[in-house]
């Protein structure tokens, strides 16, 4: 009885020492390094695929807080070696402030898309707002908006069921990116090209005119995206938000997307903007991180399992494998955002 | 020494077992202070829920007995759970209100993850069935307009929730002001100032019977009463049904009002501590929520869930007989940009909603002496000093009535207040000045209520009394109820305990006048913003 427990403590005892052994000598080769990231990447840094691949090949592991892309500017980075928001204009407000980073770099790219349900797109289609191609919808921006200005009643495009104005629900574009760049094209659209200092003062009022059309609006994109999903076509008929947000949904819930797909269409704005992904190094540690994440297989598991296409705009993507109809191969309608100091003043009056 | 050795040994053991059948203890809140235990074991997660979440409990119970956990479920209105929100603690591990409007407005510090929809229920009208043929409502698409022309002409009065406390009064009358401003895109802050808006809504909430601080409250009130519709979620409308049924009543027949509907999405979110053990409990009970099996039991209480609608299977829990249409394009209005709805909720608080009419009957009986005159005194300066009322939405209208009827075994004194100023702050120094001492004989008090509320014309006010007692008290209900038959008219009495107030004694009193009893001994300024829900 005795030499039984002697010979389980040496047991423990070796055991105990062979994890201390192992850890120590791991961490002392894998460097942590901490950041701020908008929330739509968290499914991917999560993602232990791609957290094996950071461990073993670029012996790093990533910690990170979220953050919303323009706050992470403003936030206090002291001990943080990266920020990654969604959106160029964050790094074009970093450089102003703080001047050029370490190193910068767009690894990842989805545009902006809209979300609505099959009865919702045909209508669309029917008069002249939307159209399909290859099995692709994309949305006319000019008309769209011009339906959104001129009050036009859903029941006027053929949908009795819908009460209210066609308008497209949004997040709230002073606190999320996704309305955000919402904001940024429906500016671009209501100019004719991409809104800047010299066309902004006629554009403002009409942009303050459609957004206050909205009333109370979500903060948060996967919020919105989520709430279209459960509470079906009337109260959110048509939504904006990014590519990889069904992607990615359809990746991760495949027993609800078989029996949801025939109804959720996405279309494409054209032209739209991209939502870039850019990561931003604050030090050398960080700058590792652009490495990393510009990975071939890391890469690829942003596109197949989160629905982030590369961070080389426009390079045709192969969406076979996503059980997603309608998904364009290449998004070539694309539109410059509005420049930082444009959006800035936006926002402001969209406050 | 060794007997007191022996009783300490018997005292361990007595508070072990006390500790085992309080519920979950372990927490820093007292499990009393929940409304619901469901389980047992040494992990709690402690929820904090819009009332109409009770029908669930036997689902959340299956879950609790399947871990061997305990779940806390403690039910309070919506907007009270948002102002939950924007305080420093926040004494649970999950919220889950009624709507995920009041989630996102309220959580300003962003302490809020995981939150997601469980299931949808629209805000509609459930009316007594003959009366909604006899308004021409059944079967075709009813406006919110045709509702308030039935309200105008005195055909239809209904209860609603505090628009101010609870997320289906909230909706209700958040439709209420788009149909009365004739249906703009969006309700703007400069629509609020007309005086025929405040004309006609105040015309319009003439009609409401009575109200309360939560949904599945206002449904036990209805059907404990006798009344015409209320507004309400769909899926307590069937609960109520299913009541009505089983006791032969006539059931309620459900309006869809197609210019003023609102859903309530009802998202479960968890309260970020930084605690892994605990955010691993919420979300295991989340997925099972959001299983296939869990929501199909959802939707056979009468919730909408899942991402495909009501399933075949459940069809017929959605009975067209009572109006429901399980297959209906729920279309609902946009609710107001975050500024403009909170000032169309200041509006309802202090100049539509039907005036309150409280007789406030204050125990001054020597046992009320130390703790117990200072938390009532506490509790009257939270209500009766404006600026502490506004931050809970409690503050006065401008024509409500307030009287205060300090009482041992004697009536001491009876004080009016009219208005919102300084007549009703100058009460506060009576509460606090008054002298302590005596017997307990609260039916005096209460009789003495009633002869008061005999003066007015109780249609225009919401009328209520309110006790607030410790002692067990002498005297004898007969002689309330004879006063109170005299009168003759629908005026809850609640209570406010504390001490070691006789439950029994005040119950009977709420069960005559179907009202309730609040526990003020856990948390005062909890039971007063419930009790004043009701009026």
């Amino acid at each position: 009885m005795k030499t039984k427990f002697i010979g389980l403590g040496i047991l423990a005892a070796v055991i105990l020492v062979a994890v201390a052994y192992t850890f120590i000598n791991n961490s002392s080769k894998v460097t942590e390094i901490s950041g701020y990231v908008g929330g739509e990447k968290i499914g991917l840094l999560e993602d232990e695929a791609v957290q094996d691949i950071l461990r073993d090949k670029y012996k790093l592991t990533i910690d990170y807080a979220k953050a919303g892309s323009i706050d992470m500017i403003t936030a206090d980075a002291a001990g943080r070696n990266f920020l990654f928001p969604s959106n160029q204009t964050a790094l074009e407000l970093y450089k102003q402030v703080n001047g050029d980073p370490v190193k910068s770099e767009i690894v990842l790219n989805t545009p902006i898309v809209l979300y609505t349900r099959g009865a919702v797109a045909q209508a669309m289609v029917d008069n002249g707002i939307a159209s399909a191609s290859d099995g692709v919808y994309y949305v006319d921006m000019v008309k769209l908006t011009e339906a959104i200005e001129s009050g036009k009643a859903w029941s006027e495009i053929g949908l009795p069921q819908l009460y209210g104005s066609i308008t497209v629900g949004t997040t709230d574009p002073t606190k999320s990116n996704s309305g955000n760049m919402f904001a940024g094209l429906l500016a671009n659209t209501l100019c004719g090209g991409v809104a800047d200092e010299n066309n902004l003062d006629e554009i403002l009022p009409r942009l303050q005119n459609i957004f206050r059309k909205l009333g109370y609006m979500e903060s948060s994109s996967s919020d919105l995206f989520d709430q279209f999903l459960k509470t079906g076509m009337g109260a959110k008929p048509l939504i904006a938000g990014y590519e990889n947000q069904l992607l990615e949904f359809a990746v991760e819930n495949p027993e609800t997307w078989e029996q949801i797909k025939e109804d959720i269409i996405m279309l494409y704005p054209t032209p739209t903007v991209w939502s870039s992904h850019v990561f931003i190094a604050l030090d050398e540690a960080g700058a590792a991180g652009i490495d990393a994440l510009l990975d071939e297989d890391i890469q690829r598991i942003a596109w197949e399992k989160h629905g982030f296409r590369t961070g080389v705009y426009g390079a045709p993507a192969d969406a076979e494998h996503f059980d997603v109809p309608g998904i364009a191969k290449e998004i070539t309608q694309v539109a410059p955002m509005p420049d930082a100091n444009t959006m800035d003043r936006i926002i402001k009056a969209l406050s | 020494m060794r007997n007191q050795k022996r009783f300490a040994a018997l005292l361990l053991m007595f508070s072990i077992v006390l500790t085992m059948f309080s519920g979950c203890g372990a927490g820093d809140r007292a499990a009393s202070e929940s409304d619901a235990v469901l389980g047992s074991g040494s992990s709690v997660l402690k929820i904090i829920s819009g009332s109409e979440n009770k029908q669930l409990e036997t689902i959340l119970e299956k879950f609790a007995k399947q871990e061997k956990i305990c779940i806390e479920m403690t039910y309070q209105g919506s907007l009270d759970i948002m102002r939950m929100l924007g305080e420093e603690d926040i004494p649970y591990d999950a919220v889950w209100p009624a709507s995920s409007l009041w989630l996102t407005v309220g959580d300003t510090e962003r302490r809020i993850k995981h939150a997601e929809s469980i299931s949808i229920s629209p805000v509609v009208f459930g009316i007594r069935k003959s009366l909604a043929e006899e308004l021409g409502f059944v079967g075709k698409e009813v406006s919110v307009n045709d509702l308030l022309e039935a309200i105008r002409s005195d055909k239809l009065s209904f209860c609603m929730t505090s628009a101010t406390q609870s997320n289906s009064g909230a909706s209700a009358y958040i439709g209420f002001l788009y149909a009365l401003l004739g249906n703009p895109e969006v309700i703007a802050a400069e629509d609020l100032q007309s005086e025929s808006l405040k004309t006609q809504m105040k015309e319009l909430l003439s009609g409401v019977d009575r109200s309360s601080g939560s949904s599945d409250w206002l449904k036990d009130m209805f059907l404990e009463g006798d009344y015409d519709a209320m507004v309400n979620y769909e899926c307590l409308i069937i609960q109520a049904n299913r009541e009505l049924e089983a006791r032969g009543e006539e059931t309620l027949y459900t309006v869809y009002p197609y210019d003023g509907l609102s859903l309530a999405d009802s998202p479960l979110g968890y309260v970020d501590k930084g605690d892994d053990k605990q955010e691993e409990l919420f979300l295991k009970l989340q997925e099972y929520l959001l299983s296939e099996e869990a929501q199909n039991e959802i939707q056979k209480t009468g919730r909408r869930s899942g991402y495909t609608g009501v399933s075949e299977e459940n069809k017929e829990v959605f009975r067209a007989d009572w109006g429901l249409q399980p297959d209906r394009v729920l279309s609902p209005i946009k609710m107001p940009a975050a500024d403009v709805l909170f000032e169309c909720l200041d509006l309802y608080q202090t100049d539509f909603k039907k005036p309150s009419l409280t007789v406030y009957c204050l125990d001054y009986s020597g046992s009320m002496d130390g703790e117990g005159n200072k938390q009532l005194v506490r509790a009257m300066e939270q209500l009766l000093i404006q600026e502490n009322a506004r931050k809970n939405f409690l503050q006065a209208s401008e024509n409500e009535v307030n009287i205060l009827i300090p009482f041992d075994d004697t009536i001491i004194d009876t004080f009016t207040a009219v208005g919102n100023g300084g007549e009703l702050e100058s009460l506060y120094n009576k509460v606090k000045n008054q002298d302590i001492g005596g017997g307990t004989n609260m039916y005096n008090a209460a009789v003495q209520g009633i002869e008061i509320l005999e003066a007015y014309d109780l249609s225009q006010y919401t009328p209520a009394i309110i006790l607030m007692t410790d002692g067990q008290s002498g005297g004898y209900i007969d002689d309330f109820k004879s006063a109170y038959t005299q009168l003759g008219y629908d005026v809850p009495v609640f209570s406010i305990m504390f001490g070691d107030a006789d439950e029994t004694q005040l119950e009977e009193l709420a069960q005559y006048t179907n009202a309730r009893v609040f526990d003020g001994r856990e948390n005062l300024t909890d039971a007063f913003r419930s009790v004043k829900g009701y009026n």
